[in-house]
Protein backbone atom coordinates (compact mmCIF):
# COMPACT_ATOMS: atom_id res chain seq x y z
CA UNK A 1 0.00 0.00 0.00
CA UNK A 2 0.95 3.63 -0.07
CA UNK A 3 2.51 3.69 3.40
CA UNK A 4 4.85 0.86 2.44
CA UNK A 5 5.75 2.57 -0.82
CA UNK A 6 6.63 5.76 1.04
CA UNK A 7 8.98 3.91 3.37
CA UNK A 8 10.87 2.75 0.31
CA UNK A 9 11.15 6.26 -1.09
CA UNK A 10 12.06 8.37 1.91
CA UNK A 11 14.81 10.06 -0.05
CA UNK A 12 12.58 11.06 -2.92
CA UNK A 13 12.60 14.81 -3.53
CA UNK A 14 9.52 16.58 -2.10
CA UNK A 15 7.96 17.48 -5.44
CA UNK A 16 8.20 13.92 -6.83
CA UNK A 17 6.99 12.46 -3.54
CA UNK A 18 4.08 14.89 -3.37
CA UNK A 19 3.00 14.39 -6.99
CA UNK A 20 3.06 10.63 -6.63
CA UNK A 21 1.12 10.79 -3.36
CA UNK A 22 -1.54 12.97 -4.94
CA UNK A 23 -1.84 10.70 -7.96
CA UNK A 24 -2.15 7.57 -5.83
CA UNK A 25 -4.84 9.19 -3.67
CA UNK A 26 -6.73 10.99 -6.42
CA UNK A 27 -9.76 8.68 -6.49
CA UNK A 28 -9.96 8.58 -2.68
CA UNK A 29 -9.68 12.37 -2.49
CA UNK A 30 -12.39 12.84 -5.06
CA UNK A 31 -14.63 10.16 -3.53
CA UNK A 32 -14.34 11.73 -0.10
CA UNK A 33 -14.86 15.24 -1.45
CA UNK A 34 -17.92 14.04 -3.35
CA UNK A 35 -19.52 12.61 -0.22
CA UNK A 36 -18.62 15.72 1.79
CA UNK A 37 -19.72 18.34 -0.73
CA UNK A 38 -22.45 16.18 -2.33
CA UNK A 39 -21.84 17.77 -5.73
CA UNK A 40 -19.41 16.75 -8.44
CA UNK A 41 -18.44 20.30 -9.37
CA UNK A 42 -17.90 21.31 -5.74
CA UNK A 43 -15.93 18.12 -5.13
CA UNK A 44 -13.56 18.92 -8.00
CA UNK A 45 -13.01 22.45 -6.67
CA UNK A 46 -12.44 21.04 -3.20
CA UNK A 47 -9.80 18.58 -4.41
CA UNK A 48 -8.01 21.23 -6.48
CA UNK A 49 -7.93 23.62 -3.53
CA UNK A 50 -6.76 20.89 -1.16
CA UNK A 51 -3.90 19.96 -3.50
CA UNK A 52 -2.80 23.60 -3.70
CA UNK A 53 -3.01 24.10 0.04
CA UNK A 54 -1.24 20.82 0.70
CA UNK A 55 1.71 21.76 -1.49
CA UNK A 56 1.93 25.16 0.23
CA UNK A 57 2.02 23.37 3.57
CA UNK A 58 4.31 20.49 2.57
CA UNK A 59 6.86 21.48 5.22
CA UNK A 60 4.25 20.70 7.92
CA UNK A 61 4.34 17.02 6.89
CA UNK A 62 6.86 15.69 9.37
CA UNK A 63 6.41 11.98 8.71
CA UNK A 64 5.95 10.83 5.13
CA UNK A 65 4.22 7.68 6.32
CA UNK A 66 1.43 9.96 7.58
CA UNK A 67 0.90 11.54 4.18
CA UNK A 68 -2.58 10.14 3.72
CA UNK A 69 -4.19 11.37 6.99
CA UNK A 70 -2.30 14.67 6.58
CA UNK A 71 -3.73 15.10 3.08
CA UNK A 72 -7.28 14.20 4.15
CA UNK A 73 -7.03 16.66 7.01
CA UNK A 74 -6.28 19.44 4.56
CA UNK A 75 -9.16 18.33 2.35
CA UNK A 76 -11.50 18.31 5.35
CA UNK A 77 -10.30 21.74 6.47
CA UNK A 78 -11.00 23.09 2.98
CA UNK A 79 -14.48 21.65 3.18
CA UNK A 80 -15.15 23.22 6.58
CA UNK A 81 -13.83 26.63 5.62
CA UNK A 82 -15.52 26.78 2.22
CA UNK A 83 -18.76 24.90 2.41
CA UNK A 84 -20.04 23.87 5.79
CA UNK A 85 -18.58 26.18 8.40
CA UNK A 86 -21.95 27.13 9.83
CA UNK A 87 -23.15 23.56 10.17
CA UNK A 88 -20.09 21.74 11.47
CA UNK A 89 -19.66 23.78 14.63
CA UNK A 90 -23.10 23.11 16.16
CA UNK A 91 -22.70 19.41 15.34
CA UNK A 92 -19.41 19.29 17.22
CA UNK A 93 -21.02 20.91 20.22
CA UNK A 94 -23.82 18.37 20.17
CA UNK A 95 -21.21 15.62 20.39
CA UNK A 96 -20.40 16.78 23.90
CA UNK A 97 -23.64 15.32 25.25
CA UNK A 98 -23.71 11.95 26.97
CA UNK A 99 -23.33 9.79 23.91
CA UNK A 100 -24.11 6.42 25.46
CA UNK A 101 -27.41 7.70 26.80
CA UNK A 102 -28.20 9.18 23.43
CA UNK A 103 -27.34 5.95 21.68
CA UNK A 104 -29.46 3.89 24.05
CA UNK A 105 -32.32 6.34 23.51
CA UNK A 106 -31.84 6.06 19.76
CA UNK A 107 -32.09 2.28 19.93
CA UNK A 108 -35.15 2.48 22.14
CA UNK A 109 -36.79 4.77 19.61
CA UNK A 110 -36.54 2.10 16.94
CA UNK A 111 -39.89 0.44 16.35
CA UNK A 112 -40.42 -3.17 17.41
CA UNK A 113 -40.61 -4.36 13.83
CA UNK A 114 -37.14 -2.91 13.28
CA UNK A 115 -35.76 -5.03 16.12
CA UNK A 116 -37.55 -8.08 14.77
CA UNK A 117 -36.04 -7.36 11.41
CA UNK A 118 -32.57 -7.08 12.91
CA UNK A 119 -33.04 -10.41 14.62
CA UNK A 120 -34.06 -12.00 11.32
CA UNK A 121 -32.03 -10.13 8.76
CA UNK A 122 -33.19 -10.27 5.20
CA UNK A 123 -29.73 -10.84 3.82
CA UNK A 124 -30.69 -10.13 0.28
CA UNK A 125 -31.72 -6.66 1.33
CA UNK A 126 -28.30 -5.04 1.20
CA UNK A 127 -27.31 -7.00 -1.86
CA UNK A 128 -30.42 -5.80 -3.63
CA UNK A 129 -30.24 -2.28 -2.33
CA UNK A 130 -29.05 0.05 -5.05
CA UNK A 131 -25.73 1.75 -4.55
CA UNK A 132 -27.46 5.06 -5.01
CA UNK A 133 -29.71 4.29 -2.03
CA UNK A 134 -26.71 3.64 0.20
CA UNK A 135 -24.87 6.76 -0.93
CA UNK A 136 -28.09 8.79 -0.48
CA UNK A 137 -28.34 7.51 3.10
CA UNK A 138 -24.68 8.45 3.72
CA UNK A 139 -25.25 11.88 2.17
CA UNK A 140 -28.12 12.54 4.59
CA UNK A 141 -25.90 12.08 7.66
CA UNK A 142 -24.79 15.18 9.59
CA UNK A 143 -21.34 16.40 8.49
CA UNK A 144 -19.27 15.04 11.37
CA UNK A 145 -20.70 11.51 11.07
CA UNK A 146 -20.63 11.54 7.28
CA UNK A 147 -16.95 12.52 7.18
CA UNK A 148 -16.03 9.85 9.72
CA UNK A 149 -17.95 7.05 8.02
CA UNK A 150 -16.64 7.93 4.57
CA UNK A 151 -13.02 7.99 5.73
CA UNK A 152 -13.27 4.74 7.72
CA UNK A 153 -15.83 2.62 5.89
CA UNK A 154 -15.42 3.81 2.32
CA UNK A 155 -11.78 4.92 2.09
CA UNK A 156 -10.45 2.43 4.64
CA UNK A 157 -8.56 4.76 7.00
CA UNK A 158 -7.82 3.42 10.48
CA UNK A 159 -9.44 5.18 13.46
CA UNK A 160 -6.10 6.84 14.24
CA UNK A 161 -5.72 8.07 10.68
CA UNK A 162 -9.33 9.32 10.61
CA UNK A 163 -8.75 11.08 13.95
CA UNK A 164 -5.69 12.78 12.49
CA UNK A 165 -7.55 13.67 9.31
CA UNK A 166 -10.48 15.20 11.19
CA UNK A 167 -8.43 16.78 13.97
CA UNK A 168 -10.21 14.96 16.81
CA UNK A 169 -9.17 12.34 19.41
CA UNK A 170 -9.48 8.64 18.49
CA UNK A 171 -12.22 8.24 21.10
CA UNK A 172 -14.33 10.71 19.17
CA UNK A 173 -14.00 8.57 16.05
CA UNK A 174 -15.29 5.58 18.03
CA UNK A 175 -18.24 7.59 19.30
CA UNK A 176 -19.02 8.94 15.87
CA UNK A 177 -18.91 5.47 14.36
CA UNK A 178 -21.48 4.25 16.88
CA UNK A 179 -23.86 7.12 16.43
CA UNK A 180 -23.27 7.62 12.74
CA UNK A 181 -23.79 3.96 11.90
CA UNK A 182 -26.93 3.84 14.04
CA UNK A 183 -28.30 6.85 12.17
CA UNK A 184 -27.37 5.16 8.90
CA UNK A 185 -29.22 2.00 9.91
CA UNK A 186 -32.31 4.02 10.72
CA UNK A 187 -32.16 5.75 7.33
CA UNK A 188 -31.75 2.42 5.52
CA UNK A 189 -34.55 0.94 7.56
CA UNK A 190 -36.87 3.75 6.51
CA UNK A 191 -35.91 3.19 2.87
CA UNK A 192 -36.58 -0.53 3.24
CA UNK A 193 -39.92 0.13 4.86
CA UNK A 194 -40.92 2.73 2.27
CA UNK A 195 -39.92 0.35 -0.52
CA UNK A 196 -42.05 -2.37 1.07
CA UNK A 197 -39.03 -4.67 1.54
CA UNK A 198 -39.51 -5.28 5.24
CA UNK A 199 -43.28 -5.61 4.87
CA UNK A 200 -42.66 -8.34 2.31
CA UNK A 201 -40.28 -10.04 4.73
CA UNK A 202 -42.94 -9.98 7.45
CA UNK A 203 -45.45 -11.56 5.12
CA UNK A 204 -43.04 -14.33 4.15
CA UNK A 205 -42.36 -15.04 7.78
CA UNK A 206 -46.02 -15.64 8.65
CA UNK B 1 -29.59 -6.04 19.53
CA UNK B 2 -32.42 -5.25 21.81
CA UNK B 3 -33.62 -2.36 23.87
CA UNK B 4 -34.13 -4.47 26.98
CA UNK B 5 -30.37 -4.70 27.61
CA UNK B 6 -30.25 -8.49 27.42
CA UNK B 7 -27.47 -10.23 29.30
CA UNK B 8 -26.43 -13.87 28.99
CA UNK B 9 -24.93 -14.89 32.33
CA UNK B 10 -23.32 -12.81 35.05
CA UNK B 11 -20.11 -12.19 33.10
CA UNK B 12 -21.86 -11.21 29.91
CA UNK B 13 -21.43 -7.59 28.84
CA UNK B 14 -25.05 -7.39 27.60
CA UNK B 15 -26.33 -5.79 24.42
CA UNK B 16 -25.45 -2.26 25.48
CA UNK B 17 -21.94 -3.39 26.37
CA UNK B 18 -21.73 -5.00 22.97
CA UNK B 19 -22.85 -1.78 21.28
CA UNK B 20 -19.95 -0.05 23.00
CA UNK B 21 -17.46 -2.31 21.22
CA UNK B 22 -19.48 -3.13 18.14
CA UNK B 23 -17.95 -1.00 15.40
CA UNK B 24 -14.46 -1.01 16.87
CA UNK B 25 -14.59 -4.82 16.69
CA UNK B 26 -15.99 -4.94 13.16
CA UNK B 27 -13.48 -2.33 11.98
CA UNK B 28 -10.58 -4.27 13.49
CA UNK B 29 -9.94 -1.50 16.01
CA UNK B 30 -10.60 -3.41 19.23
CA UNK B 31 -7.16 -4.29 20.57
CA UNK B 32 -7.60 -5.24 24.25
CA UNK B 33 -7.72 -9.08 24.45
CA UNK B 34 -10.25 -9.01 27.32
CA UNK B 35 -12.54 -6.65 25.41
CA UNK B 36 -12.38 -8.91 22.35
CA UNK B 37 -13.10 -11.98 24.47
CA UNK B 38 -16.04 -10.28 26.20
CA UNK B 39 -17.48 -9.14 22.90
CA UNK B 40 -17.12 -12.54 21.23
CA UNK B 41 -18.65 -14.23 24.27
CA UNK B 42 -21.73 -12.04 23.97
CA UNK B 43 -21.92 -12.65 20.22
CA UNK B 44 -21.86 -16.41 20.76
CA UNK B 45 -24.90 -16.17 23.04
CA UNK B 46 -26.98 -13.32 21.63
CA UNK B 47 -28.71 -14.10 18.37
CA UNK B 48 -29.92 -10.56 17.72
CA UNK B 49 -26.45 -9.00 18.19
CA UNK B 50 -24.91 -11.74 16.05
CA UNK B 51 -27.48 -11.07 13.34
CA UNK B 52 -26.86 -7.38 13.52
CA UNK B 53 -23.13 -7.98 13.13
CA UNK B 54 -23.81 -9.98 9.98
CA UNK B 55 -25.90 -7.17 8.56
CA UNK B 56 -23.23 -4.63 9.47
CA UNK B 57 -20.57 -6.68 7.69
CA UNK B 58 -22.70 -6.75 4.57
CA UNK B 59 -23.31 -3.03 4.85
CA UNK B 60 -19.56 -2.41 5.25
CA UNK B 61 -18.90 -4.36 2.08
CA UNK B 62 -21.61 -2.56 0.13
CA UNK B 63 -20.43 0.84 1.33
CA UNK B 64 -16.91 0.05 0.19
CA UNK B 65 -18.19 -1.13 -3.19
CA UNK B 66 -20.61 1.69 -3.88
CA UNK B 67 -19.10 4.62 -2.00
CA UNK B 68 -15.84 4.79 -3.87
CA UNK B 69 -15.67 7.05 -6.89
CA UNK B 70 -13.32 7.52 -9.81
CA UNK B 71 -11.86 10.98 -10.23
CA UNK B 72 -13.05 12.45 -13.55
CA UNK B 73 -10.40 12.91 -16.26
CA UNK B 74 -11.01 16.67 -16.21
CA UNK B 75 -10.05 16.78 -12.55
CA UNK B 76 -6.95 14.68 -13.13
CA UNK B 77 -5.87 17.08 -15.91
CA UNK B 78 -6.60 20.08 -13.70
CA UNK B 79 -4.53 18.67 -10.84
CA UNK B 80 -1.69 17.73 -13.21
CA UNK B 81 -1.59 21.32 -14.44
CA UNK B 82 -1.48 22.50 -10.83
CA UNK B 83 1.38 20.15 -10.02
CA UNK B 84 3.29 21.38 -13.05
CA UNK B 85 3.02 24.93 -11.72
CA UNK B 86 4.46 24.06 -8.31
Amino acid sequence: MLAAAIVMTDHEDPKTFFSRGIEENMDALYGTALRLARSGADAEDLVAEAVSRAWSAIETLQDRQRFRPWLFRILHNCFISNYRREVVRPTEEALGADEDEELAALLNEQPDEFLVWWANPEREFFNDMLGSAITAAIDDLPDAFRATIVLVNVEGLTYDEAAEALGVPSGTIRSRMKRGRTLLQKALWRQARDAGITARTDTQRQ
Amino acid sequence: MNSDKKSHGKDDIGCLGAIEAFYAYLDGELSEPQAIEDFEHHMSHCRSCFSRAEVERLLNRRMRETGTAKAPDELKDRVRRLLDEF
